[in-house]
């Protein structure tokens, strides 16, 4: 059987997904990423190779997307590397092709994106701020000592409303510490800080938009009930959540992957199941030759440098060539 | 003599006008460096933290030309050059916001007045300060700054032919340029020249899209009629000159088939694209084509500007490519 693998490298998840010819996806992981992208990925191949029946499959494609597309990309022999919006959008199509507006809120960014006849006709994401999404979450349930997997279900159980300003986690932080000396119970706080995340991302990212349904909501944060209802009750309709939520950017790769091998004919570029032993070693230099101080970021492949990027002038970069 | 230019704001529209000028008067040109963050960031130091990246940079640049022993450094007062529009309140103050930002530039700073209607700015009365310091006879001035304006005239030709700013330059200089050949979308790249054409500002961006095989359009590569003409007598124009530029060369690319969507990139805290941003946002909801905000200030990352970028590209040139398939079948 055909399979391609789609990578996404996120800030706090690298997901890795293997699917078939007929869009199945056989295999999925989610991991953390820890501060860690390539052992992440690697560690993913890992399992990915222990799954697959390999008299019978063969890797055809990759993709990789995710902030840390271009790394993975390198290191797995990537097909294609693609931006967030356009992987997440194509996953969210092939299994949903009657969509018209995609929540997604994953570990440090947001984002939502507008279809039209499957296609994406318009989008927005977080810029510098991460007041609404994932680490906020996580942040906070620390904070509040709920295990964040039970989060969602504790929102679902709050009896009374109460406000929690959500436009920036610093002052969500101090309100929320006045509203538990007002006596609100934890569930109640949680409940608050659901609607205020979600208030602060329908504000922030989907202003001055359309938005209309069916929604889907996908991304690491989907699988928090609380948010699905806050967002349910802020829209005012039914939100989607699909099967494999979490994984939908690295999904959306390996579609990606698959539609260029298939338009262009080509042998897939995957290393193999082997990358995952390479010795692979990202370091990162600041360039001292003007006054930029570019932040050079250089890969080594056992012991020889195969991709430098980072500098604005392309004298790195550029010194690969030939 | 030696003579500064910042290049920052303006300069990146006038500089072969003024190079072509001062050097009629055997001043020696010095230009200060390409912006790079050691410079916008000795701009930032002394520079009132809530204004605009733009003035930012520009102080970083004249500082930079302090170290380069000039004599001068030039700083012009833009207030008009076109009749009942003005310019934004920071340029009209500009020698004021430099002088008492940086020590000691304020012996050094040579100002004049830009007033009038005329796009070129070469009204001998603009320019009259400077027969004392260059110790030159009005009629000398006059004589060179008609040089200096059918120089800057040729220079605008290259512009409209598509090419950018720093190309027209280059072919001035008597280099070859060749036109990119086989764009597969076309963008209209809205910004003033100080965001655009500033690599550290705008992240190059012009470079970022042409990769992406993107034939891009800016305002200064339009007739300037068309953009006049654009407004038509009962519809207000846009108080601020280059505002109007860019609000009317929107207007004009939202109407030709060819542009397949907008870039606009704005500075963070910009006053008069507050303005024009919204209505040229709320104008390409009308004609259907894609339209994305870029807003840049010192904190900008390379990385998510470019994701930003990648995910527009990629949106418009799927949804062209299904269009142009469905109408094969």
């Amino acid at each position: 059987m055909k399979i391609y693998i789609g990578i996404d490298v996120g800030s706090v998840s690298t997901n890795v997904v293997a699917m078939n010819q007929n869009y199945n996806v056989i295999f999925k992981e989610y991991i953390r990423t820890n501060g860690q992208p390539l052992d992440s990925v690697k560690k993913g191949l890992k399992m990915l190779e222990k799954n697959l029946d390999h008299s019978f499959d063969s890797v055809v494609g990759v993709g990789t997307t995710g902030s840390g597309r271009q790394l993975a990309g390198i290191m797995v022999g990537a097909d294609i590397v693609k931006n967030e919006i356009t992987a997440h959008a194509s996953a969210t199509i092939q299994f949903h092709p009657d969509v018209r507006t995609i929540f997604e809120i994953g570990g440090q960014d947001s984002k939502i994106i507008i279809i039209k006849d499957k296609m994406v006709v318009d989008f927005s994401m977080n810029t510098v701020c991460a007041a609404g999404t994932g680490s906020f979450l996580d942040h906070q349930a620390e904070r509040l000592g709920v295990p964040i997997q039970e989060f969602g279900d504790l929102a679902l159980t709050a009896k009374k409303d109460v406000r929690i300003a959500g436009r920036c986690t610093v002052f969500a932080e101090s309100d929320m510490i006045a509203k538990q000396q007002y006596g609100f119970s934890k569930a109640e706080i949680i409940k608050g800080l659901c609607d205020a995340l979600v208030r602060n991302y329908i504000n922030n990212l989907g202003r001055g938009k359309n938005l209309e349904p069916p929604f889907i909501f996908q991304g690491g944060v989907a699988a928090n009930k609380g948010i699905k209802a806050a967002f349910e009750k802020e829209i005012g309709h039914e939100v989607i959540i699909p099967q494999h939520y979490n994984v939908m950017g690295a999904i959306g790769a390996a579609i990606l992957a698959r539609e260029y091998i298939e338009k262009t004919g080509q042998k897939t570029k995957f290393r193999g199941f082997g990358a995952a032993d390479f010795d692979f070693s990202p370091t990162s230099i600041e360039c001292g030759a003007c006054a930029n101080s570019c932040e050079v970021i250089k890969v080594d492949l056992n012991g020889k440098t195969v991709a430098m990027w980072g500098d604005k002038c392309g004298k790195w970069t550029n010194s690969l060539v030939g | 003599m030696r003579v500064g230019l910042p290049r920052a704001l303006i300069y990146h529209y006038y500089y072969p006008l003024w190079k072509n000028l001062f050097e009629q008067f055997d001043v020696q040109v010095v230009i200060s460096d390409i912006t790079s963050k050691e410079l916008i960031q000795k701009g930032i130091k002394v520079t009132v933290p809530e204004i605009c990246l733009p003035i930012k940079a520009f102080n970083g640049h004249v500082i930079n030309l302090l170290s380069k022993n000039v004599d001068y450094i030039f700083i012009p007062r833009f207030v008009g050059i076109e009749s009942k529009k003005w310019f934004c309140p920071k340029f009209i103050g500009l020698p004021e916001l430099v002088g008492y930002s940086i020590d000691g530039v304020k012996d050094k700073m040579l100002t004049i007045d830009i007033h009038g209607n005329r796009e070129d700015t070469c009204l001998l009365e603009n320019y009259r300060p400077l027969c004392n310091v260059f110790n030159i006879t009005e009629k000398e001035l006059k004589k060179a700054l008609k040089k200096a304006s059918a120089y800057w005239q040729e220079f605008k030709q290259y512009c409209m032919k598509g090419f950018t700013i720093e190309e027209s330059m280059q072919i001035l200089n008597g280099e070859q340029m060749v036109s990119n050949t086989h764009p597969e979308i076309t963008l209209g790249l809205l910004g003033y020249v100080y965001n655009i054409y500033d690599p550290f500002v705008s992240m190059d961006i012009i470079k970022r899209l042409r990769q992406m095989d993107v034939k891009v359009i800016t305002f200064e590569m339009m007739h300037e009629k068309d953009i006049a003409n654009v407004f038509s007598k009962k519809s207000k124009s846009i108080y601020w000159t280059f505002s109007n530029k860019i609000y009317g060369a929107a207007k004009v690319l939202m109407n030709d088939p060819e542009v397949d969507g907008f870039i606009h990139v704005t500075a963070f805290g910009c006053g008069p694209d507050s303005i024009i941003g919204k209505l040229m946002e709320l104008d390409s909801d009308k004609f259907r084509k894609p339209f994305m905000t870029l807003r840049v200030d010192e904190h900008t990352g390379e990385s998510h500007l470019q994701t930003r970028i990648e995910a527009f590209v990629d949106m418009i040139k799927r949804k062209k490519f299904a269009e142009q398939r469905r109408e094969l079948a």
